[in-house]
């Protein structure tokens, strides 16, 4: 046998079923070079995306090891802002297509030593590094590191600032479709701190495109100007938002922002905006609650409605956090 | 070099005059010494044939930052005015927020010092209003004036409170100096890296409101009525603060505004891809806020165009778009971003433009009236309008290259300036 019908026979048929996807959303991910958010992300790509993440769940559900699909790539983890949730998601997807991971939490070495993301990129590039999967507090930064390094390396944003967090808005939409098939027409709530959320900024780019109804609430000290430009309908109080919808994305507050002076209290925070049992009812018939993590109990929703298997889906989000990422490792780095 | 220079068939602009007439210069002594047509060049003058270029005042820019001292990693004193000579400046105004701050007499003694070594045009600085910029204590106006301050301005740390503008204001009495105002409302502003509007939400990045400026613009003229001090506003952006500086003019206030090209030229749309050479304070506004800018110009609310030439190096601008410091240069591009947006465009003449380059900032500043008659200094730049360009800031004067145009094309070209009878640029020859 040769050494590449060796490693096909060793695959699971789920990973021979992940390479024989093809159409053209397949050939679109081929020819993509990178991740930077949602909003330029066809609707073929998206479908493509879908149908491999779904192969990928069943791969990690049917207990299987690692397969040997990305085996010679090497992904590093650039994690210039600290988030263990998404780089083991990140993780934990890479090693399951059998790819080389480092892990590099930079928010306190080399950045303090003056050194630019893109001098940290080019070490790395030269180190004959595939990919990086960049988190980074400024927004842009994926864009300005892709247009630097592009031509060297695949770059997959995990969060730039408050500009895009893509992965996220996938696996939101991924679960979003494990509910209900489409969500053309449907009507979807995100809720909380609009202005400093990259998850509701992908999320806008991506639900919007494939014709969901959204509508965003939130403090008016937390909502940035203009966002109707985005295509959705913007409320100042919660209830007209979640009214009728089929699913509530409910943000993190960020504590600082009283500190700011973005919000008069937590208090006050919690009777205007917190999600709870109480107004859920106003919402669509068998609605579900989403958070992208971490929570504040009892802050922006309730123990009791976080905690409700029938009505929250926010551990199903996070085990599809790493089939989306398998899904979209594998479509951007096979060969 | 020679000192003896005959320019041969130039169109000469005189916006003092408003008129545009063919003649031939004569420069000796660092003067122009004889006009008129078909002058026969003596054997030692060197002659420049200006035949189907326009020959203007050397430019007057009225706010510069030519670094120097502790940052000649971004510009010093000589790299500073050899691109204000390419760009057609014969005088600019330097401002004081350098490293340290210009704001005692000592360092303006040493400021003195490096101009007088390393500039290779006039070079008029400005002085701080607050020690440190610290928009507290007044700094030794007196002193610093006589020392040869042209202005006082506290230039990227605009005075907040309004005690210690009004004291600058009584203050400069004494001095008769302008005081120059950088005008922003750093609580409104605070954390902002370019215009509040869509696009700032869609970016995910923090916005500038226009009205952090208009706010300033605002209270600064009640001041101004208050103290009836002469005040010049820089870089005025947006149309609302325009609107309350013309109801000053009208009411009589002795208030000055000028506006740079990257405002008259761009929007905020530039910075789309998180362009850090589209980010600059104030910021790129909105396309009214622009159009605004121009009808101020037109009828005659703004008597000036200021470059606000500010380099940074590669390094502060390859941060992320959050993180780099505001600011471009401007003094090589300026004239054909200018007349690109104004005069091409069909807004106003190229007399008009001519004059917001040369007797309008002359007259904010106090300065002479700069004219190309017999007997003046030989003070002046030839621009072949029918160049069409690409300007590469690797290639310019500047040590810096943080400019939107780099790798773009302009229109029209400055070819040659002169200072005080000295050439002290020259183009490559470019084939029309
Ligand atoms: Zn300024």
């Amino acid at each position: 046998m040769s050494e590449h019908s060796a490693l096909v026979a060793s695959m699971s048929s789920h990973a021979r079923e992940l390479q024989k996807l093809s159409g053209p959303g397949v050939d679109s991910w081929k020819n993509r070079r990178h991740l930077l958010d949602t909003k330029d992300l066809s609707t073929d790509e998206l479908q493509t995306l879908v149908r491999a993440a779904t192969i990928c769940k069943e791969m990690m559900h049917s207990g299987e090891g690692p397969q040997p699909l990305l085996t010679s790539r090497t992904i590093a983890n650039l994690f210039y802002e600290n988030s263990t949730r998404t780089r083991s998601s990140f993780e934990l997807a890479a090693k399951r297509l059998g790819a080389t991971v480092i892990n590099l939490d930079i928010a306190s070495s080399s950045v303090a030593k003056g050194e630019t993301i893109v001098d940290t990129g080019r070490t790395l590039a030269a180190m004959a590094v595939d990919a990086f999967v960049q988190r980074h507090n400024c927004s842009g930064s994926a864009m300005q590191i892709a247009r630097e390094l592009g031509d060297r390396v695949h770059i997959i944003n995990a969060g730039d600032g408050w500009n895009g967090h893509p992965t996220q808005a996938l696996l939101d939409y991924f679960t979003m479709l494990e509910v209900r098939g489409s969500v053309k027409g449907a009507k979807i709530a995100i809720v909380g701190d609009i202005t400093h959320s990259r998850v509701a900024r992908s999320n806008m780019w991506l639900l919007t495109k494939m014709g969901a109804d959204v509508h965003i609430a939130g403090p008016p000290t937390l909502v940035p100007p203009e966002l109707s430009s985005l295509g959705v309908t913007v409320h100042n109080k919660l209830e007209p938002a979640i009214e009728g919808a089929s699913f509530i994305i409910v943000l993190r507050l960020q504590l600082e922002r009283q500190k700011q002076g973005l919000i008069p209290s937590i208090g006050e925070y919690r009777r205007v905006y917190r999600m709870d049992h109480a107004r859920l009812k106003l919402a669509a018939e068998g609605a579900k609650v989403m958070h992208p993590g971490p929570m504040n109990r009892d802050l922006e929703i309730t123990h009791a409605l976080a905690d409700d298997a029938e009505k929250s889906l926010v551990l199903t989000q996070v085990g599809n956090g790493v089939a989306v990422r398998m899904a979209v490792l594998y479509l951007l780095l096979a060969r | 070099m020679s000192d003896k220079i005959l320019i041969k068939s130039g169109l000469i602009l005189d916006p003092a005059t408003n008129t545009e007439q063919r003649s031939d210069i004569r420069i000796a002594g660092g003067e122009i010494v004889e006009r008129g047509s078909e002058l026969n060049a003596n054997a030692e003058e060197q002659v420049i044939d200006a035949d189907g270029s326009w020959i203007s005042c050397g430019f007057i820019d009225i706010h510069t930052h030519l670094r120097d001292l502790g940052q000649k990693d971004k510009e010093d004193i000589h790299t500073g005015t050899k691109a204000a000579a390419a760009g057609g400046f014969t005088t600019v105004v330097s401002m004081a927020n350098t490293d340290p701050v210009i704001d005692n007499g000592m360092t303006f003694s040493m400021y003195l010092q490096k101009i007088a070594e390393r500039a290779v045009i006039e070079v008029l600085p400005v002085a701080a209003v607050t020690k440190g910029l610290a928009g507290q204590e007044l700094t030794n106006m007196v002193e610093l004036s006589e020392m040869g301050a042209i202005a006082f301005s506290d230039d990227g740390k605009p005075i907040q409170n309004m005690t210690v503008l009004r004291r600058a204001l009584e203050y400069a009495r004494l001095t008769g100096k302008l005081i120059i105002s950088h005008a922003e409302d750093l609580d409104l502003s605070e954390g902002g890296s370019m215009h509040e509007c869509a696009l700032s939400t869609e970016l995910g990045l923090q916005g500038i409101t226009y009205a952090s400026e208009t706010v300033a613009v605002a209270r600064e003229l009640e001041i101004v009525r208050l103290t009836q001090a002469p005040y010049h506003f820089t870089h005025i952006s947006c149309a609302s603060s325009l609107d309350l500086i013309r109801r000053a003019k009208v009411e009589g206030l002795p208030v000055t505004v000028d506006v740079t090209p990257h405002h008259l030229a761009l929007t905020a749309e530039e910075v789309a891809e998180y362009n850090t050479n589209a980010k600059m304070n104030p910021p790129l506004r909105s396309g009214r806020d622009r159009s605004e800018l121009i009808n101020a110009i037109k009828d005659g609310t703004i008597t000036a165009i200021g470059t606000d030439h500010a380099p940074h190096t590669k390094l502060e601008k390859s941060r992320p778009f959050v993180e780099a410091p505001f600011g471009i240069t401007g003094l090589e591009t300026a004239f054909s971003v200018v007349y690109e947006a104004l005069v091409v465009q069909n807004y106003i003449s190229i007399l008009e433009l001519i004059k917001l380059l040369t007797i309008g900032p002359a007259r904010i500043l106090d300065l002479p009236v700069p004219s190309l008659h017999m007997g003046s200094p030989a003070n002046l730049c030839i621009i072949d309008p029918r160049i069409q360009w690409t300007y590469e800031s690797a290639k310019g004067q500047s040590k810096s290259t943080n400019s939107p145009w780099d790798h773009k094309k302009l229109h029209g070209k400055v070819t040659c300036t002169i200072y005080k009878g000295q050439i002290v640029y020259r183009s490559e020859p470019i084939s029309v």
